[in-house]
C-alpha cells in the first residue's frame, strides 16, 4: 500500500516541477532583460520570412481527404509489418484475415476513386 | 491458430451475416460502376433479396444446438436466433419503404443509402450473438457509425445536419461512457469473453469489490441507454427523428432500438446475473432498482412530452421513447419470462411502429409536412389506409385485440409475479398508456372528423401497400392469437441456453 501511494508522490512533484518551471523561468527572465521593443522585434516569427496577410485562412477541403485517405493505408502498412514479420508463426489463417482487411481497403480505395477523391480539381 | 481447427469451425452458424456482408460488398461495387444517371431501385430490391434469403437462412439454423466459433466470440444460442429474426423482419420490411421513398428534393446517395443501411444491419446481427465484449463494441460501432451516415443521408437538408451532428456528438459520448464502464468490467476479470468474466465474478464475492462493480454496472447501462433512447438520454431522438428521412427513422426506432436492448440483455444480464451480492441473491437484482427509475422516468418523460407535440415525427419519437420505458420495465422486474416479454414486446412494436411509419411517409410525402393536420379527411380520402392507421395506433396505445395490448400485459403480469411486486412501476405504466391513449387518438380526431382540405389523390405505392398489409396482419393476429409468436420460441425452452 505505502508503495502505492508512494509512487503517486512522485506523480505529484513532477506536477508541482512542471507547473512552476515555467513560472520561474518567466519571471527570471521578467526582471534579467532590458526592456526596449521595436516594430520588427513585434512581428510573428516566420523562419527569418517576412509575414504577409493574415494566418488565418481557408484551406482548400481537399487536404483533409486526402489527410484521411493517407492516415488509411498508413494504418494499414502498420497492421501489415507485423504480421509480415510473424508470417511463418502464424500460418494460413492469418493469410487469410490479412487478405480480408486488405481486399476490405481496396474497395475503401476504389469508392475514393471512383468518387473523385484522387483527382485535384 | 491454424489451418485444421479453422476448417473445424461450424461456418455455417454464421451464414446469415455472411450473407448480409456479401451483399453489402456487392453493392457498393455496383453502385460505383453504375452509371449516375440509373435508377437505384434494382439495388435496393438486390438489399431486399438478401435480406429475405439471409432470413431464410436462418430458420434453416432455428433449431440447431447452441454452436459457438471463433473462441466464444460467435455464438449461435436461441437469444441470438430469436432477436436476429426480429433484425431481419425489421429491416426487410424497412426496406421495401425506402425504396418507394421519392422526396421532393432528390437524394442523390441512393446506392449509399442501401448499403449503409445493410451494414448497421449486420453490426446490430454480430450483437445478438457475440460472445465478447469486443466483438460486442464492433457490432455497436458498426450499427452507430452506418446509422449517423444514414441520418445525414439528405446532404443538403439543413434540418438532416443538424439532427446528424446532434447524433454523432451524442452518440459517440454514450459509447465512450460504456466503454469506460466496459473497461471497468474488464479490469476486475481480466478478460473480454462474457462467458468467462460471467465465471469469475460469480466465484469471487468481496464486500470491498461491490461499489466499483455498481460503478461498472452504471456506467455501461447509462452509455447503452442512449441507444435505447431512455430518458432522460432521450434527448437526440426527437430531433434526429425529424431530421431524418422516414425510412431512416424507422429503422432507428426499430431496428435500432432492438439492437440496443440486445447489447443491454447481453452485457448487463449475462454479467451480472449470476455475480454474488451483500443484500439479495444476485448483483443485477441489487441494481434492478436504478433501471426501474430509468423505466419510470421514461415512461413519464415520453409520454407527457408527447402530448405537446405537433410534428409527427416528432410526436412518434415520443412515443418510441416511452415504449423503450415499457420495455426496461420487463427488464427491471427480471420475472422468469422477461426475455419472452421482451422479444413480444419488441415484434408488436416492430409491425406497428413500421406500419404507421409507412403511412405517415406516403401522406407527409403528399404534402411536404409533417404537421398531424395532413391526416385531416385521411378517412374520406382512403378509408382502407385510415383504418390501418387507427389499427396500428390503437396498437400502440395498447388496446385488447392488438398485438401492443398483448406485449403490455405481458410486461405487466410480469411485474407482479416477482416478489417483491413493482405495484409503483405497474401503475406508473397503466397511468402513462392512460396518457398516450390522448395524443394517439387526437391522430384519429384528424382522420375521421376534421373535413377533408386537400381533395388530391394520394397514391399508394405497391410496396407501401405490401408493408401496410404485413404490418395489419401481424398486429391483428398477434392480439388475438399472441400463441403463433411464442410457437417460434417453442424448441429454446425458455431461453434456458443463455447463460450456459
Amino acid at each position: 500500500m505505502n508503495v502505492y501511494v508512494n509512487s503517486y508522490v512522485v506523480v505529484f512533484v513532477f506536477l508541482c516541477l512542471g507547473i512552476l518551471l515555467p513560472i520561474v523561468a518567466l519571471t527570471a527572465g521578467r526582471f534579467l532583460r532590458p526592456h526596449a521593443p521595436n516594430a520588427a522585434k513585434q512581428t510573428t516569427y516566420e523562419s527569418g520570412l517576412d509575414p504577409f496577410h493574415d494566418s488565418r485562412v481557408q484551406f482548400n477541403v481537399r487536404y483533409y481527404i486526402f489527410a484521411l485517405l493517407f492516415v488509411i493505408f498508413d494504418v494499414e502498412t502498420v497492421f501489415l509489418y507485423p504480421w509480415a514479420v510473424a508470417f511463418e508463426k502464424l500460418g494460413a489463417f492469418a493469410l487469410i484475415e490479412m487478405l480480408i482487411f486488405v481486399v476490405m481497403l481496396l474497395i475503401g480505395l476504389v469508392y475514393a476513386w471512383k468518387k473523385k477523391v484522387l483527382k485535384w480539381m | 491458430m491454424d489451418f485444421e481447427t479453422l476448417l473445424s469451425y461450424e461456418w455455417g452458424v454464421m451464414m446469415p451475416e455472411f450473407i448480409i456482408l456479401g451483399v453489402a460488398v456487392a453493392l457498393s461495387l455496383i453502385d460505383l460502376f453504375m452509371p449516375e444517371n440509373r435508377s437505384r431501385r434494382l439495388l435496393g430490391l438486390f438489399a431486399f433479396v438478401g435480406v429475405a434469403v439471409s432470413f431464410v437462412s436462418l430458420l434453416g439454423l432455428w433449431t440447431s444446438d447452441v454452436t459457438s466459433i471463433l473462441g466464444d466470440t460467435f455464438r449461435l444460442d436461441s437469444f441470438a436466433k430469436s432477436f436476429k429474426a426480429l433484425l431481419l423482419i425489421g429491416s426487410a420490411l424497412v426496406l421495401l419503404l425506402a425504396l418507394h421513398y421519392e422526396p421532393k428534393e432528390r437524394i442523390a446517395y441512393r446506392g449509399e443509402f442501401y448499403y449503409l443501411f445493410l451494414t448497421a444491419l449486420l453490426g446490430a446481427m454480430m450483437m445478438t450473438s457475440s460472445g465478447d465484449l469486443i466483438t460486442l463494441f464492433i457490432g455497436l460501432e458498426l450499427l452507430s457509425l452506418s446509422s449517423y451516415i444514414l441520418v445525414a443521408i439528405r446532404k443538403k437538408h439543413t434540418l438532416a445536419n443538424e439532427a446528424a451532428l446532434k447524433y454523432v456528438i451524442t452518440g459517440s459520448i454514450a459509447t465512450a461512457i460504456t466503454l469506460f464502464g466496459m473497461s471497468y468490467i474488464f479490469g476486475f476479470t481480466g478478460s473480454t469473453n462474457i462467458k468467462e468474466i460471467a465465471g469469475q465474478l460469480a466465484s469471487t464475492y468481496d464486500e470491498n469489490h461491490q461499489y466499483i462493480l455498481s460503478l461498472a454496472f452504471l456506467l455501461t447501462f447509462v452509455g447503452l441507454s442512449f441507444k435505447l433512447a431512455a430518458a432522460p438520454f432521450h434527448m437526440w431522438a426527437p430531433d434526429v427523428y425529424q431530421g431524418a428521412t422516414t425510412p431512416v427513422v424507422s429503422f432507428l426506432s426499430v431496428v435500432s432500438k432492438t439492437a440496443g436492448f440486445v447489447i443491454v440483455l447481453r452485457v448487463i444480464v449475462s454479467v451480472f446475473a449470476q455475480t454474488p451480492s451483500g443484500s439479495s441473491a444476485s448483483m443485477l437484482m441489487t441494481l434492478a432498482p436504478y433501471i426501474a427509475f430509468l423505466a419510470g422516468a421514461t415512461m413519464i418523460i415520453g409520454n407527457t412530452i408527447a402530448l405537446r407535440q405537433r410534428n409527427v415525427k416528432r410526436m412518434l419519437a415520443y412515443s418510441s421513447v416511452a415504449h423503450a420505458g415499457y420495455v426496461l420495465v420487463a427488464l427491471a422486474s427480471l420475472s422468469m419470462f422477461m426475455f419472452e416479454a421482451i422479444w413480444f414486446y419488441l415484434l408488436a412494436y416492430l409491425f406497428m411502429t413500421i406500419g404507421a411509419f409507412a403511412i405517415l411517409q406516403v401522406v407527409s410525402q403528399h404534402h411536404d409536412d409533417e404537421d398531424v393536420s395532413i391526416f385531416a379527411g385521411l378517412y374520406r380520402r382512403s378509408p382502407l389506409m385510415a383504418i390501418a392507421m387507427t389499427i396500428f395506433l390503437l396498437s400502440l396505445a395498447g388496446i385488447p385485440g392488438t398485438a401492443g395490448f398483448i406485449g403490455k400485459m405481458n410486461i405487466f403480469l410480469g411485474a407482479f409475479v416477482v416478489e417483491p411486486a413493482h405495484y409503483v412501476l405497474a401503475s406508473i405504466m397503466v397511468v402513462t398508456t392512460v396518457v398516450s391513449y390522448v395524443y394517439y387518438f387526437g391522430i384519429f380526431v384528424q382522420m375521421f372528423f376534421r373535413p377533408v382540405e386537400h381533395t388530391h389523390r394520394l397514391e399508394w405505392p405497391p410496396g407501401v401497400i405490401a408493408v401496410v398489409v404485413i404490418c395489419v396482419i401481424g398486429t391483428v393476429l398477434l392480439g388475438v392469437f399472441p400463441n403463433i409468436a411464442y410457437d417460434f420460441l417453442a424448441p429454446f425452452e425458455h431461453f434456458s441456453d443463455f447463460l450456459q
